[in-house]
């Protein structure tokens, strides 16, 4: 009985190690951009349970948003060729077995509406890092506060005066 | 920038998403800026470069710019 609880105990733990860094994915996809603003969310809404029905669980993602492409993209769909310079980029974070990602990949080729897409291994925690950095860009410069320098001019007489006296007392 | 841009802010996994980030390391021409004028570590600039090939296949960032 011992043995067994034991093994019981192995194999879970081996399945969280497997359950960190290797098997978090990303897909970040383009969707043609001649989709209006109302059928967006229904195709995030199908990806999200295309995902699910391969045993994925999503860690975080973001709703497609209509961007300026860099560059113009070619899309052959039913053996016309379209170009586009807008697209609707998004991206979905998730858990999945590796092997079912590849079947994921194949069926993701197989959609219409999305015109290009990229599936990377990550890791689960937020990278985007932007918004908290771009401020601290230009270097702090310590400026002299209105303050100090009041106290500089009070003080510096003083001195002098001081200085003056030594003086005449060291030449007495 | 002589010291190691990701390493200064924390930045310990490089997205490809983050395209205000990867631009500062294009010149005008939407080239990555080499190793030697970004003054990052060699394992960040590999990092950085694979970003930002991931970023232009996206179409967030040019291939070539002007």
């Amino acid at each position: 009985m011992q043995e067994k609880e034991n093994k019981e105990e192995n194999y879970l733990s081996f399945e969280e190690a497997e359950g960190t860094d290797p098997r978090v994915y990303e897909v970040g996809y383009l969707l043609v951009p001649t989709l209006s603003e109302e059928e967006t969310p229904t195709i995030y809404g199908n990806l999200k349970e295309l995902i699910s029905t391969f045993g994925g669980q999503s860690i975080s993602d973001e709703m497609p948003v209509m961007i300026n492409l860099a560059y113009s993209m070619q899309k052959v769909i039913q053996n016309v060729h379209h170009n586009y310079d807008t697209a609707y980029f998004g991206w979905i974070k998730f858990f999945m077995d590796p092997e079912k990602v590849l079947e994921l990949k194949k069926k993701m080729d197989l959609d219409p509406t999305i015109v290009r897409f990229l599936i990377l291994k990550t890791v689960k925690e937020n990278t985007i890092a932007s918004k908290r950095f771009i401020q601290r860009e230009v270097p702090r410069r310590k400026t002299p506060t209105l303050g100090e320098k009041e106290e500089g001019k009070e003080e510096a007489p003083i001195n002098k005066e001081e200085i003056d006296k030594e003086i005449d007392a060291m030449v007495a | 920038m002589k010291q190691d841009y990701f390493s200064a802010n924390n930045i310990k996994y490089i997205d490809y998403k983050d395209v205000s980030i990867l631009k500062k390391f294009l010149n005008p021409n939407g080239k990555i800026v080499s190793h030697k004028r970004t003054g990052v570590t060699s394992k960040n600039q590999r990092k950085l470069a694979l970003a930002i090939k991931h970023a232009r296949f996206l179409g967030l960032l040019p291939f070539v710019a002007r």
